[in-house]
């Protein structure tokens, strides 16, 4: 796909993203019922389970481009990391303020240490130092590698960071959605948490293409400016 | 040339330096020492016991001291630029990684014998019954460490914001060193059977193969020109 059509399709998912996200707000003040044991706080749900799940889909995005990267030294897919890892932190950030403000209902605590906060605030950590890396070197094309090593090393632990803090006890609701025997939602509760999922994977995907084609823009700029240089300097 | 006796070749060169200069070995040994001094007085003795929490304090002390003297893996070279002529050599990138870790992993080993010995004098620990397992999880545990902060102190040393870089990198990752470390230790300490750490022994091994494996591999694209 041409740069133009990936904005557009960018921009495009963007709207229909934010439309989504006013349904998804009238789904939840208006049509969902409310749960029997949480109360009305679990309507938060909606949107901080979407955002949990794209966080970590993200970062399993920029892992993916980081490694292929790193083998094919392709520029594209240096781009496509660093746009998947700005559209994670921002769904990361809000999964991490989300829940505090569920939790400070439901549970009385504003934080605790439950396996799947502490996973997540370091999901959030090892975001920020992919970005914290990335503009830390003189050369450019140094700090896209540590940031891609930073990516791959975060997906390697993060498996191993959520066997050793589900060594504690757990005190987060279990999985709802995705478990063994299928889900155990009311059917109108599923159907706005697939609306949510639906809009945040469209929000998404709608800033991962635009932040892509902005990243585009810059190199662009970057390469005509150097070649003005070098033009002048002759 | 050999792949273990390159290996072997840096990391007695590694050893070799320490030795004659002991200046990370110097900073660090003193670091654990005062910390242990502080320690002392960061804690209400009359409301807290310090053996109580004293398995947490060695491996934070652990962490801290030995991210001071890893963090200066590769500053000499990089001062003289001789890294640049190490990298001409015809020597796998991996085995020069592992010649580096296996270096500082002789150094922080020393620096961890020195912390036990000084929370020991200093707050008059037991270290309970099983030594031989004692020692298997503060080794898997140090190898986990080093591997991971040998990597990014590769990473760390040739950005603009230096050794400060090293904690916000190697911290999220080591919850897994910290969970079962402290775990192992505390209960050994307690003098608790020998069945109740080897799960955290396990995991400790995983972290620390985890550790060293992804560090051979991804050292070539940290230090590649």
């Amino acid at each position: 796909m041409s740069q133009d059509r990936l904005r557009q399709t960018g921009v495009a998912l963007a709207v229909l993203g934010t439309l989504g996200a006013l349904l998804v707000l009238w789904m939840v003040f208006f049509w969902v019922p409310t749960e029997r044991t949480m109360g009305i706080a679990q309507r938060i749900f909606y949107v901080h389970v979407p955002s949990a799940w794209i966080a970590f889909f993200a970062f399993g995005i920029v892992a993916l481009c980081s490694a292929v990267y790193l083998w094919l030294k392709d520029e594209r897919l240096d781009m496509a990391a660093l746009a998947a890892a700005e559209g994670g932190m921002v769904f990361c950030t809000i999964m991490i303020l989300t829940g505090p403000l569920w939790a400070r209902v439901s549970w009385g605590t504003w934080w605790t240490w439950e396996p799947r906060l502490v996973l997540t605030l370091l999901l959030w950590f090892i975001y920020f130092s992919y970005f914290l890396v990335r503009n830390a070197t003189e050369n450019p094309e140094q700090g896209k590698r540590f940031a891609a090593v930073v990516g791959i090393i975060g997906v390697l632990d993060i498996p191993l960071i959520h066997i050793s803090v589900t060594w504690m006890r757990s005190l987060h609701p279990e999985p709802v959605v995705l478990k063994p025997e299928g889900p155990s939602l009311d059917p109108e509760m599923l159907i706005t948490l697939m609306v949510g999922l639906a809009t945040a994977t469209m929000l998404f995907l709608g800033l991962f293409l635009m932040r892509y084609t902005v990243e585009c823009l810059k190199r662009e700029v970057d390469q005509r400016q150097t070649g003005a240089q070098a033009a002048q300097g002759a | 040339m050999d792949y273990f006796r390159v290996i072997w070749t840096v990391a007695r060169k590694d050893l070799l330096i320490e030795m004659r200069t002991r200046e990370r070995v110097a900073a660090m040994g003193s670091f654990v020492v005062l910390v242990g001094v502080l320690f002392n007085y960061s804690i209400d003795t009359a409301i807290v016991r310090p053996q109580e929490i004293a398995p947490g304090i060695i491996w934070m002390t652990i962490i801290f001291g030995g991210l001071l003297g890893m963090g200066r893996t590769f500053h000499l070279e990089e001062e003289d630029g001789a890294f640049s002529g190490v990298l001409q050599t015809p020597i796998p990138l991996d085995a020069l990684y592992l010649g580096k870790t296996a270096a500082n992993l002789v150094i922080l080993s020393l620096v961890t014998v020195l912390i036990f010995i000084v929370f020991s004098v200093f707050f008059g620990l037991s270290f309970g019954s099983h030594p031989f397992v004692l020692l298997t999880v503060v080794f898997l545990a140090l190898i986990g460490f080093v591997g991971l902060s040998t990597l990014f102190s590769a990473m760390s040393v040739r950005t603009t914001m230096g050794e400060s870089l090293l904690p916000v990198l190697v911290f999220p990752l080591l919850i897994p060193m910290v969970i079962f470390g402290v775990s192992a230790t505390s209960r050994l300490f307690a003098g608790r059977p020998v069945s109740e750490v080897t799960g955290s022994v396990r995991m400790l091994g995983a972290f620390a193969i985890l550790s060293v494996a992804a560090g051979a591999l991804l050292f070539r694209y940290v230090v590649e020109e």
